[in-house]
Formats: structure tokens, C-alpha cells, sequence
């Protein structure tokens, strides 16, 4: 008998405290000072290496658009991939550096929209030829780069979501393709801060 | 400013030029050797052989091998042998091969071979960990350029093994454990590393540190360039070489007959002979530490057509000791295969070591009635 009340007591308790409603936020706690035309984000960004057959990319990016509803503005990111075969050891820097027209609906604190990117991927490929360095090779044989001029673009949905004063946080992702000498499709992807004063 | 900004305009239009291979693309290999043939093969051709059908030059990296007690111990004079038996020293003489010589273990490269001016021949890869003796920090790998007639259009040089005879020894499943591979029609004509008691000009693939061992040793000479290289010997005479051996030395190099270079910077000249005499550089080993696969008398008498026997105590390097009790009968290979070697009959015995305290077989009390030896 004791046993049960040993363990029904502290059930009970638990249940009590469930049942007491947790303090919600009120509007004037962190509250949002966002009025202007003007937004900034940035964060990291991953996504599919699109000029190579396999991979994972990974980076930074950051971005600025102007107005409401409608706004335009322009991006930049860079990331990074690496992949290894038998005889190559590859990595690509892309540098992605787009013009961006946004579509965006405010709801409650936070903003959702679709944004349309274009523009040039600059990609600086580096090669090294696998067990070249324990072979003695030296120079070009060893390892060589290039850098080719791609014109890409990505179609993402954006959700960003007021935190405080002017801070947001935005989340982005979508389809993206570049044109390597054929059509290269993939998706890509974007976690940040943004600030809108 | 506007200078700096076409600056960067025009080296990023140079640069966009570039066409992106990923992991594509050609692989290029990661070293080249010349090697061209000195001689006319076509008037060395063996018995049975018409003509030359496909010269190729391979590159064959070489194993770690010792050769087994039997075949370079002083000859057994103790055993009576039987009538007909050719006895210990025909065996040894008939069935062991150079023990000096070149042992294959992988065949890495092949390529037709231009009789008339020099060839490239090109390694995609390094050799495997193992082809390369020593640990991680100090490592060698050797190779002999070898030229053969591809008789069977494989592209490759097919090693061979000896042919031993059958074995009475059963695999799990109630098979007699006995495995022969045909020759295959490939002929060797000549090769840069033949053995260690004539010149050589070997392939040399070294990592880390250099530290000289019973691995082709190249006594008295500099030590390998790290990575690829081509090197050269004079050879040391094979009493010379055993003595070194019993002094656990090894066995020294004339310095004068000694050459490095680099593999762009030389042409292996290969001489063509007579296949008979350079054909062991394309027979493999199935063990490599000198140790020998003693074999169950079969119920039945094995064919010993074309073959040498001896009966002979098992072989110890304890000069002080009594010899065994037991007595083996070592069979040569045939006159027509291309790799020398021996097989080992013993009554009692385990595969990899005949003084096993229990054995596998012990026919001792009910031998088999062809059985010839004492």
C-alpha cells in the first residue's frame, strides 16, 4: 500500500504541473522594429555539387534585397566540394553571384516568398593526381586547375521569421542548375540570420 | 582602378576558358620506362615453336622468396636409393630453381614491344603494399622488364607454375587436393633482371628510408632514389652469394658496376636469349619463405613419367644432429614444363611442417604398396 501512494503521489504532482499553462508571449515582448524596404541575410549554405557527378557542397552565402512584395536584389555565395576517384582527388570552388527577384507575403511575424536567382558560377576546379606525390611527380603532373564561367540559377522558397528588433531568421531552399556545357540540376539550400532595419 | 578592375576582367575571361573534368578524364600514368630488344628473337625460337607470334615487354614486379633447405644443402649420400632413381644431387640439379634468380609476383604492365627502336612502357599505379618490402617508413619494390611472345593474345605475360604430382591429401568436401594449370604459350626472350649473379638493370619503387636487406640486395651500391628509378648491378658469383649467406651477410657488389637514374633519363636495353635460359622469370612461387608443402603418398602410384626421384632425409641445417628417421621422396618437374620444382612425399607429416607433433596423415605403419623408399 504504501508501494502504489509511493507512486501515485509524485503522478499526481507531475499532472498538476502540466495542467498550469505556460506564460505566453505577449506582444510587447520582443517586439519587431522591421519597417524599412531594405533586407540582408546570410548564412551557410549546402547543397548538391552540380559540376560534379557526385557530392555534397558546402559554404557561406549572404544577400540583399530591396522592397515589399515584390523586391529585387542580388546574392553571393561560395561553396565547396571535394570528391575522390581512383586516379583524381577534385575540389570545386563555386562562386555563385546571382540577381534575385523575390515574391514575398508577410504572415505574422514572418515572410514567406519564393525568389528567382540568375547570374554566373564561377567555378575553380583543382585536380590532383592520386599517389602522384609518393610517385615523385612534381608540378603539373601532380596536380593542375582551371576556372570556367557557368551561368546558373536556383528557384527557392524563403522563409524568414522575425525574432527581434530588426533580426530574422531565414531559412531558404530549392531547385538549382547550371550549364556546364549540358544542364547540370540540383538543389541548394540556405540557413541564416537576416536584418531588416 | 578601372586598370586593376579590367585586370581582373580579362585574367577571369582567360580563365573561363577552362572545360571542368571532375574525377574525369584520362588517367596519366604516374611513370614511363624505354626499353628496347637487342637481338633477333626469331633465332632463338624453342622446339615446337614456329615463329614469334606478338612481342610484348612487361613489367613485373618481383616477390620475396627463399628457396626451399633441400636444394641448397649439401646432397643426402645416405639413403639408399632404389633402382632407377637418379638420387638427391640429379633432383636438386634438375628440379630446384636459381636460387638467385628472379621471382615474379605480379605482372603490372604490358605493352606490344617495337622491335626495331624503343618502347614505352607506363605504370598507372604504384606497386600494392604487397609487392613492397620493409615496414611503412622505409620500403622497396623491385621489377624486371620482362620481353615475351604473347602466343595466346592475352596482353599479358600468364606466369606459370610448377607441375607437381598428385597429392593423397583429401579437401573437406572428399576432393583429392590436387591443382595443375597448363602452361600457358607465352615465351620469354629475354628480361633486365634476370638473376642476381649476372648484370641487371632492375626497376627500382622505393618509399621513406632505405635499409638494406636479403630483398635483391644490392650490396655495395647507393641506395634507390625515393620514388621511381632504374637501377643497375654488376651481380656477385653464386658461391659468393651463399658464403655471404652462411655468414649472414650479404653478398657485396662490385660499386664500379652500380648505376641509378631516373626513368626519363636511361633505356633498358634487354638482350634477347634463349628462352630455356631466361623463362624462370615467369614462374611464381605458391609459397614464398622457403617453406615446403609436404604431400600424403596417393593410394594409387602418382604418373612419374619424365620425372627424377630421389628418397633423402628431411633436411637440416643443424649439422651436430642426428639426420630424421623419416625419409622423404622428392619428385623433379618434367623436362617439357616451363618452371622448375619439386614435390615432397612424406609418410607421416603435416602440410607446412613434417615434424608436427600430431600429424595428419601417418602412413608409416601401412605405406602404399608402390612406395619406394625406406
Amino acid at each position: 500500500m504504501r508501494f502504489v501512494a509511493g507512486l501515485l503521489i509524485p503522478l499526481t504532482c507531475a499532472s498538476a504541473a502540466l495542467a498550469e499553462e505556460a506564460p505566453r508571449l505577449r506582444d510587447d515582448e520582443w517586439p519587431i522594429r522591421s519597417t524599412g524596404r531594405l533586407a540582408l541575410d546570410g548564412g551557410l549554405v549546402m547543397g548538391r555539387a552540380l559540376t560534379l557527378d557526385t557530392g555534397m557542397a558546402t559554404g557561406v552565402g549572404a544577400g540583399l534585397t530591396y522592397g515589399r512584395r515584390f523586391a529585387v536584389g542580388a546574392r553571393a555565395a561560395w561553396a565547396s566540394a571535394s570528391e575522390t576517384s581512383l586516379v583524381w582527388s577534385v575540389t570545386h570552388d563555386d562562386y555563385r553571384l546571382r540577381g534575385v527577384a523575390v515574391v514575398q507575403q508577410p504572415v505574422g511575424r514572418g515572410v514567406f516568398g519564393l525568389r528567382l536567382g540568375a547570374g554566373a558560377s564561377i567555378v575553380h576546379e583543382s585536380r590532383t593526381r592520386n599517389q602522384g606525390q609518393r610517385a615523385g611527380l612534381t608540378g603539373s603532373a601532380l596536380m593542375g586547375s582551371t576556372t570556367a564561367l557557368l551561368p546558373g540559377g536556383e528557384l527557392e522558397a524563403v522563409v524568414s521569421v522575425h525574432v527581434a528588433g530588426p533580426w530574422l531568421l531565414a531559412v531558404s531552399g530549392g531547385p538549382a542548375a547550371v550549364d556546364d556545357g549540358g544542364l547540370r540540376a540540383g538543389w541548394t539550400a540556405q540557413f541564416g540570420v537576416g536584418w531588416q532595419p | 582602378m578601372r586598370r586593376a578592375a579590367l585586370a581582373l576582367l580579362g585574367a577571369l575571361a582567360l580563365e573561363a576558358c577552362g572545360k571542368l573534368q571532375g574525377v574525369g578524364g584520362p588517367a596519366p600514368p604516374l611513370v614511363s620506362f624505354t626499353a628496347t630488344l637487342s637481338g633477333d628473337p626469331t633465332t632463338l625460337l624453342p622446339t615446337g615453336v614456329p615463329d614469334v607470334h606478338a612481342l610484348r615487354v612487361a613489367l613485373v614486379w618481383g616477390a620475396q622468396w627463399l628457396t626451399e633447405p633441400f636444394c641448397v644443402l649439401p646432397a643426402d649420400t645416405t639413403v639408399a636409393q632404389p633402382p632407377g632413381f637418379a638420387g638427391p644431387a640429379a633432383v636438386i640439379a634438375a628440379g630446384c630453381r636459381d636460387p638467385f634468380g628472379f621471382v615474379p609476383a605480379n605482372v603490372a604492365a604490358s605493352v606490344p614491344l617495337d622491335p626495331t627502336g624503343p618502347t614505352s612502357i607506363s605504370l598507372p599505379d604504384l606497386p600494392a603494399p604487397d609487392l613492397l618490402v620493409g615496414d611503412v617508413m622505409a620500403r622497396v619494390a623491385y621489377a624486371s622488364l620482362v620481353v615475351f611472345d604473347d602466343r595466346d593474345d592475352s596482353g599479358t605475360l600468364d606466369l606459370a607454375f610448377p607441375h607437381r604430382t598428385a597429392t593423397g591429401r583429401f579437401r573437406a568436401g572428399g576432393d583429392l587436393m590436387n591443382k595443375d594449370v597448363p602452361d600457358s604459350p607465352d615465351v620469354i626472350y629475354g628480361a633486365s633482371f634476370v638473376t642476381m649473379t649476372e648484370p641487371d638493370r632492375r626497376v627500382a619503387y622505393r618509399e621513406g628510408d632505405f635499409l638494406p636487406s636479403a630483398f635483391y640486395p644490392r650490396m655495395g651500391c647507393a641506395p634507390p632514389p625515393v620514388a621511381f628509378s632504374v637501377l643497375g648491378a654488376g651481380g656477385f658469383t653464386p658461391q659468393a652469394g651463399l658464403a655471404a649467406a652462411l655468414m649472414n651477410e650479404l653478398p657485396a657488389e662490385d660499386p664500379a658496376t652500380c648505376t641509378e637514374s631516373a626513368p626519363g633519363d636511361t633505356t633498358v636495353d634487354v638482350a634477347a636469349r634463349a628462352p630455356a635460359e631466361v623463362q624462370e622469370v615467369g614462374c611464381d612461387e605458391a609459397t614464398a619463405d622457403g617453406s615446403i608443402r609436404y604431400r600424403p603418398p596417393p593410394t594409387d602410384e602418382p604418373d612419374f613419367t619424365g620425372r627424377l626421384l630421389a628418397c633423402a632425409h628431411l633436411p637440416t641445417f643443424d649439422t651436430g644432429s642426428q639426420p630424421s628417421t623419416l625419409i622423404q621422396l622428392v619428385v623433379t618437374g618434367r623436362p617439357t614444363d616451363r618452371c622448375k620444382g619439386l614435390t615432397h612425399y612424406t609418410l607421416r607429416g603435416c602440410r607446412e611442417d613434417v615434424t608436427c607433433d600430431v600429424p595428419d596423415w601417418d602412413l608409416t605403419q601401412g605405406p602404399p604398396a608402390w612406395w619406394p623408399c625406406p
